[in-house]
């Protein structure tokens, strides 16, 4: 913009910052598909047997097909809770004149600022005294509700801007506060509500800590445990290996957010992580 | 007003169906947060662990037991009488004995002249047996007869109290209250309530060490890349042409965006004896080492570099809005005036920005104080604790250590400080951004 300063030092003294992150993310994709020497930070030759987890199980592990379809049915589930539940209670906070308005606010608020980790100790014991520990039912739910005051917080900040002018002509037409809602209102946040499912979806992909304390069994486990497993066994030490599963794992989160990208940001502007 | 039915009506309509579209984020509230929260607060008042369980317990003495009866009951005495082994001729000894094949003179010659008689060592009863007159003969035989006879409660489980103070009687050991209730407290294998989670808290040196470490890792963190590079990256993208600032900005969003377990695993590539850093070091002389997990300080260094590089992100994105949303006129006037870069920076750029940076460190501090994932995946609060921060030793003492026995109620309590800390801290910063304009009234129903 204000061209009256030269833009080159600067993309230099950033460049060079930048420089580990860039190392990391090409040498993640370069390492999976071929061999380096020892010592030698050139690779030398083309392969394809770090994928080799694609067409045979690894020892004393889930094939990564279920670990994938658990991750897909984890992430999906997790985002349509949250979508349904934080759509209505965010419109409810927003717009309805509940009682105690003020005090769920703040409690949302609190909760979202509230990472909620240090809650897993009272989580694990409730879902192995409840039976649903090592299932993927109790950490979908899980992970559901931890989702869930951020995601109210979010779906109240669109309500509030949706114009009253649109419910007030509703009402004024006759329609229910119910239908106004349904009709009027929520086609207007569609935009957000979209945002939200691929945030939560990301999320949900990603997530590490919770299944791996709430479902760590094989039959149940999501491809971050299965990840983190491969790469904690000290026996099998193959760092393609754990890179090419990385990749295989993180690929629809590139995809996804290359399309999404505009609408992931504003929500990644109220971030979560640390 | 707005509609034909009187105001009430409209007013109550708006009410419940808040009400109902509150209900399931209420209920998921309350089960998850609440009741985790609740329960924090009971299991840090209890010593559940693995070896207690999570429901109930039995009664058993244990050689632990008994040393703790003697030691911090000073009841010695009733602990050696209770661990010592007896020999009782009893019907179930008796029984034994025909099924094991001793011959029936022997056994009705025992009912006769021994049921019921105790005797305190193995040679006592031995010698009794062998004044019978149809004694076994040989030594090994009498040997294997008088096995059948050891009676000792060490290591039964015992359901209930009524059972387990049956069989002490039956022992022949008579019980005070004060022994009763010292014998209930150091039997019992299920979860108790105690406040020595707190005491223990506060007296180890461990916590301390731990206390320091989380503030040191949230400092760091906070200051350095949170906000410091976060501020730095938005002001030098900001004077940067469009093109590379999109590309810088899409580059450093990369480690928010990747999953934690993969963005971990490309920090342990650089670091490791074998990786990217060795590599590169090794032939300027430097020895192959494992960067990360070396010393405390290079430690500190990466888990504050994997978290910054996280963090950085959120405050890049938050401040080049802000940054953006600065009239174009205030810079133009500025340079007119003759201002520097740096000028420009101090007196234009960071003035606009004090909102935004107090929100992020607000926010982000309460985020950093509670996180502990990256630290687990990288080092898990390694080399010899030197990383372990707060959350991660509540973590780890309550879910996943070395020793095996998980210590739920002890990690309840380290936990319960973090919900206090957290909670006091969000209602501090929730006045501090004003809360009421967030809650203003509905218009619809004035």
């Amino acid at each position: 913009m204000t061209s009256n300063y030269r833009s080159w030092p600067m993309i230099l003294a950033l460049g060079v910052v930048t420089i580990p992150l860039v190392l990391m993310y090409v040498y993640l994709f370069v390492d999976t598909v071929t061999n380096t020497a020892p010592g030698s930070v050139v690779p030398h030759e083309f392969t394809g047997e770090h994928w080799r987890f694609l067409w045979e199980t690894l020892p004393g592990r889930p094939s990564i097909y279920v670990a994938t379809l658990n991750t897909f049915v984890f992430a999906t589930a997790t985002t349509l809770i949250v979508l349904a539940i934080s759509s209505t209670a965010g419109y409810a906070i927003s717009r309805l004149n509940v009682p105690f308005r003020a005090f769920f606010l703040a409690g949302v608020m609190v909760l979202h600022a509230f990472p909620t980790v240090t809650l897993i100790i009272a989580i694990f014991l409730i879902l192995q005294f409840i039976g649903l520990y090592n299932t993927l039912i109790g950490v979908i739910l899980v992970k559901a509700a931890l989702e869930l005051p951020f995601g109210i917080w979010i779906m109240k900040g669109f309500y509030d801007t949706v114009p009253w002018e649109i419910e007030m002509a509703g009402i004024q037409d006759g329609a229910s506060r119910l239908t106004v809602w349904r009709k009027l209102v929520l086609p207007q946040v569609m935009p957000a509500v979209m945002a939200l499912g691929i945030f939560s979806f990301l999320a949900g992909w990603s997530e590490f800590i919770l299944p791996l304390v709430l479902a760590p069994d094989n039959k149940v486990q999501v491809l971050s445990v299965y990840l983190a497993a491969l790469i904690a066994d000290d026996n099998n030490f193959d760092m393609a290996l754990f890179k090419s599963v990385g990749v295989f794992y993180v690929v629809p989160v590139i995809i996804m957010f290359l399309f999404f990208q505009g609408k992931l940001m504003s929500i990644y502007g109220g971030g979560t992580k640390g | 007003m707005l509609r034909a039915s009187p105001d009430g009506e409209a007013m109550s309509g708006s009410r419940i169906l808040g009400l109902l579209l509150l209900a399931p984020a209420f209920v998921f509230v309350v089960l998850f947060f609440l009741a985790p929260v609740v329960l924090t607060a009971v299991f840090a008042l209890t010593n559940m662990s693995t070896a207690t369980g999570i429901t109930g317990g039995a009664y058993q003495v244990t050689q632990s037991a008994m040393r703790e009866l003697g030691e911090r009951h000073g009841e010695q005495a009733l602990a050696d009488a209770l661990a010592r082994v007896r020999y009782t001729v009893d019907p179930a000894g008796i029984d034994a004995a025909t099924a094991e094949g001793a011959s029936t003179a022997l056994v009705s010659e025992l009912d006769r002249k021994l049921a019921g008689e105790s005797f305190d060592s193995r040679r006592e009863l031995e010698r009794a047996i062998k004044a019978l007159d149809n004694r076994p003969r040989g030594t090994r035989a009498l040997k294997s007869l008088s096995a059948l006879f050891e009676r000792s409660i060490v290591n039964t489980r015992f359901a209930t109290e009524e059972e387990f103070f049956g069989a002490v009687a039956g022992l022949g050991i008579e019980l005070n209250a004060t022994q009763r209730a010292a014998l209930l407290a150091t039997t019992y294998t299920g979860w108790t309530w105690t406040s020595e989670n707190f005491s223990r808290m506060f007296s180890l040196p461990d916590t301390k060490r731990t206390f320091l470490n989380t503030i040191i890792y949230v400092f760091a963190t906070l200051i350095v890349f949170n906000t410091g590079f976060a501020l730095v990256l938005s002001i030098v993208t900001h004077y940067m042409p469009d093109r590379p600032a999109g590309i810088f900005r899409a580059i450093w969003l990369l480690p928010r965006i990747s999953p934690p377990v993969l963005y971990v695993l490309l920090w342990k590539w650089l670091a490791w004896d074998t990786g990217f850093l060795s590599r590169i070091l090794v032939p300027l002389g430097f020895e192959s080492r494992n960067w990360m997990l070396d010393n405390p300080t290079n430690a500190w260094v990466f888990i504050v570099l994997i978290n910054g590089f996280v963090g950085a992100s959120m405050g890049m994105l938050i401040f080049s809005a802000a940054i953006k949303s600065i009239p174009v006129s205030l810079f133009y006037a500025s340079e007119v005036d003759g201002a520097n870069r740096w000028q420009q920076v101090r007196y234009v750029i960071l003035p606009q920005l004090r909102w935004p940076i107090l929100f992020i460190t607000c926010y982000q501090s309460l985020s950093l104080l509670t996180s502990f994932e990256y630290i687990l995946l990288a080092t898990e609060g390694g080399p010899g604790g030197a990383t372990k921060v707060w959350a991660l030793a509540a973590y780890l003492t309550a879910l996943n250590n070395y020793a095996g026995n998980l210590e739920y109620g002890y990690g309840a309590a380290l936990a319960l400080v973090l919900v206090v800390v957290g909670v006091i801290l969000s209602l501090a910063y929730l006045r501090l951004f004003d809360f009421k304009s967030l809650v203003a009234p509905p218009p619809i129903e004035q």
